[in-house]
């Protein structure tokens, strides 16, 4: 009795999970939904420093011819036309779409696309590295720009349904720049392209030419989190400590995202730690109390500076400019007031 | 059949006797173990990022006592290096490598099955779940959710394989195998439905243990469950031996055997989850340690605990400075380093000799 009481529980359990496991909708009919999204015009006013700011206008840029191209992972990839429904599969590609202009043409983003703010009312795809498959198709794009992360997993599904896909992977911050370019000769934006570059550009050089005047280089720390891991070289936050006039403690780790030990830290003596874990409670006075930082030249003279917004160091796109003078103005603050 | 096979197994028992160390042997085993133990505490000590000399480590120590009259030969720097990080690490390590080694042997012991190791009964799973839910939502510190889901757990699991006033080894196996997965499963689901790549890498460096945050503080933290949690275990030593018996025999012979499981289970628990907190999921050494001590030795408790502990901790510390120091400045999760040597290693050992364990 009690065994097939057992059993039917297991049933009902399994009935009721069936049930609840959202329903494989067919591929929703494209024309229904989209029309409608395509509304949200970027504002251009900005709170923060106001970094390329989307240029409202789309002039119509006439490349009706196709064009081929050869993205990031060397794919070979033909457009038909100039993309009018462009799907982004990384926060870093929203924000470029957004700062060329093309903010009504993106008809789908990550749950992380939080920049600009209007981004955030676009129909969500799904996660970062999690996206999902039916919703991209269901949204009918003739562009979808992809990472290095979905190339193995998401790009060849797309492609096997006849998604045109462009992977966009910039190696550092030049060739976040590079990649602009390239977005913006996709899309055929290529005059906002040129325009927001050569602001990114004029910024990039006010920071060198200042950085270049100084006389030492200071040591760097970058805490990404609490047990240690740092940005080492190939990193793009490696790229950018260098580009800021800094000296990375963690130049000699063996990987990208290496796991420094303690006393490698304090062996180093780093004369700025910028604390990138800030906003889950590594704060500077956190850091400050652990066992033996007291005599690191950084925390003696109080040179620990939170990074409170992550994003713009971390996300290879145009804001990124924004990062690099964040950094700089932490390394030189006498240079930068 | 069945009749040739245990009087060869007996007659193969008294034999291994002889081989065994005598009573007098075992104290001078043990404070030879002690002896090692301290010397390859003092030689991990001169490696690191920078490398400090045996004597200039042996004047850097006894400057730090009363009365002493030493010129400092070295910087503040060295100072800091030594005393505020690597030897609170190298310490961690051994408690933690003695802490597993004894769970370990206990539950193998208690539980008479070779495969036992210190998170069988669901400490792992426990702990890993409250680590998760600590990184994942960034609430409290990892260390005592750790601790907490690693209790939690075995709590649940022993209480799941109570049937009838009586607990037996194979039910309560397989309770924390069942409730290890059904937590396991809730792990993975919290690291999946959070994106961020940074927070699952977090849990994973957790999961293979790490003593990259190691403290005083950690060393001050830990040992009060270890004192308690090792004082049961060894007071039990005898009762272990009994109960290999089987638990009818032991019972016969006079062994409390449902109070005797509960209590050791809780000791071991105990020991184990106070090593996780601290030190995260580090595998290998509990189920190695005991059964290579086992091998070697005998598998008498009263030589078995004390000399797995000793040996475990001395374990511990070399694995842990290969990865602080094999691709330094970085380091590597300890884990790798104690799976990857110990394997072998003990491999090693089982080809030596053919006998059925535990």
């Amino acid at each position: 009795m009690r065994k097939y009481f057992a059993l039917t529980m297991l049933m009902a359990i399994l009935v009721g999970l069936i049930a609840c496991a959202p329903a494989p909708t067919p591929t929703p009919v494209p024309t229904a939904t989209i029309a409608p999204t395509a509304t949200a015009i970027p504002t251009a006013t900005r709170a923060l420093t106001p970094t390329p700011a989307p240029t409202a206008t789309l002039a119509p840029t006439a490349t009706p011819a196709a064009q081929t191209v050869t993205d990031d992972v060397g794919r070979t990839v033909t457009l038909k036309g100039v993309p009018q429904r462009i799907v982004s599969l990384a926060p870093s590609n929203t924000e470029v779409l957004y700062a060329l202009g093309l903010g009504a043409r993106v008809v789908g983003v990550t749950e992380f696309c939080d920049y600009p703010p209007e981004a955030k009312e676009k129909t969500k795809i799904g996660g970062f590295s999690k996206i999902d498959l039916e919703r991209v198709v269901g949204l009918n794009p003739d562009l979808v720009l992809a990472t290095n992360i979905h190339n193995k997993t998401v790009v060849p599904e797309l492609e096997k349904r006849g998604i045109t896909v462009v992977v966009v992977e910039p190696k550092n911050v030049n060739d976040v720049l590079n990649k602009i370019t390239f977005v913006g000769k996709l899309t055929g934006a290529t005059e906002n392209a040129a325009k927001v570059t050569a602001q990114m550009q004029a910024r990039i050089d006010a920071i060198t030419s200042k950085v270049a005047t100084a006389k030492a280089k200071p040591r760097v720390y970058y805490e990404i989190d609490k047990t240690f891991f740092t940005a080492g070289p190939g990193s793009f936050i490696d790229d950018m400590i260098v580009k800021a006039g800094g000296s990375n403690i963690a130049a000699d780790a063996k990987t990208a995202y290496p796991q420094l030990t303690a006393e490698a830290i304090i062996a180093k003596d780093p004369e700025v730690i910028l604390l990138g874990a800030m906003n889950y409670g590594e704060t500077p006075d956190v850091v400050r109390a652990r066992p033996g930082w007291a005599n690191i030249t950084a925390v003696k003279t109080g040179r620990l500076i939170p990074i409170t917004d992550e994003n713009v160091i971390a996300r290879p796109g145009p804001r990124i400019v924004e990062g690099l003078e964040l950094i700089a103005r932490a390394l030189y603050p006498d240079l930068f007031k | 059949m069945i009749k040739t096979q245990s009087v060869g197994t007996r007659t193969h028992a008294s034999q291994q006797k002889l081989t065994y160390p005598l009573r007098a042997h075992r104290g001078a085993l043990l404070l030879g173990a002690s002896g090692v133990l301290v010397v390859i505490g003092a030689v991990a000590a001169t490696f690191g990022s920078v490398a400090i000399p045996l004597d200039t480590l042996a004047q850097m120590v006894i400057a730090q006592l009363p009365g002493a009259h030493i010129v400092a030969t070295w910087t503040p720097t060295w100072e800091t290096i030594l005393f505020d990080i690597r030897l609170p690490r190298i310490v961690l390590a051994a408690l933690v490598g003695g802490a597993l080694a004894t769970s370990g042997a206990t539950y193998q012991g208690l539980l008479r099955n070779p495969l036992a190791d210190p998170y069988l009964i669901g400490v792992s799973s426990g702990a890993g779940l409250g680590a998760t839910i600590a990184i994942v939502f960034g609430v409290g510190a990892i260390p005592l959710l750790a601790f907490v889901g690693a209790m939690g757990a075995t709590a649940l699991i022993y209480a799941l394989a109570r049937a009838g006033g009586r607990t037996t080894p194979t039910t309560l196996i397989l309770a924390g195998v069942a409730l290890g997965a059904f937590l396991s499963a809730i792990t993975s689901f919290l690291m999946f439905k959070n994106d961020s790549a940074f927070r699952t890498h977090q849990v994973i460096a957790w999961m293979m243990g790490s003593f990259a945050l190691s403290s005083w503080q950690s060393v001050a933290t830990m040992l009060p469950y270890l004192v308690v949690g090792w004082l049961i275990v060894y007071v039990n030593a005898r009762v272990l031996n009994v109960l290999q018996l089987g638990d009818t025999q032991a019972q016969q012979l006079g062994v409390p055997v449902e109070r005797v499981t509960m209590m050791l289970v809780a000791a071991a628990s105990l020991i184990t989850a106070a090593a996780v907190a601290v030190s995260g999921v580090i595998g290998f050494v509990g189920l190695i340690v005991p059964h290579a001590v086992r091998l070697v030795w005998g598998p008498d408790h009263r030589f078995l605990l004390p000399m797995s502990a000793l040996l475990g901790a001395t374990f511990l510390i070399i694995a842990d400075t290969f990865a602080r120091t094999l691709l330094a400045p970085s380091e590597l999760p300890v884990g790798i380093i104690t799976a990857f040597c110990g394997a072998p290693f003990f491999l090693y050992l089982l080809r030596q000799r053919k006998e059925s364990l535990v």
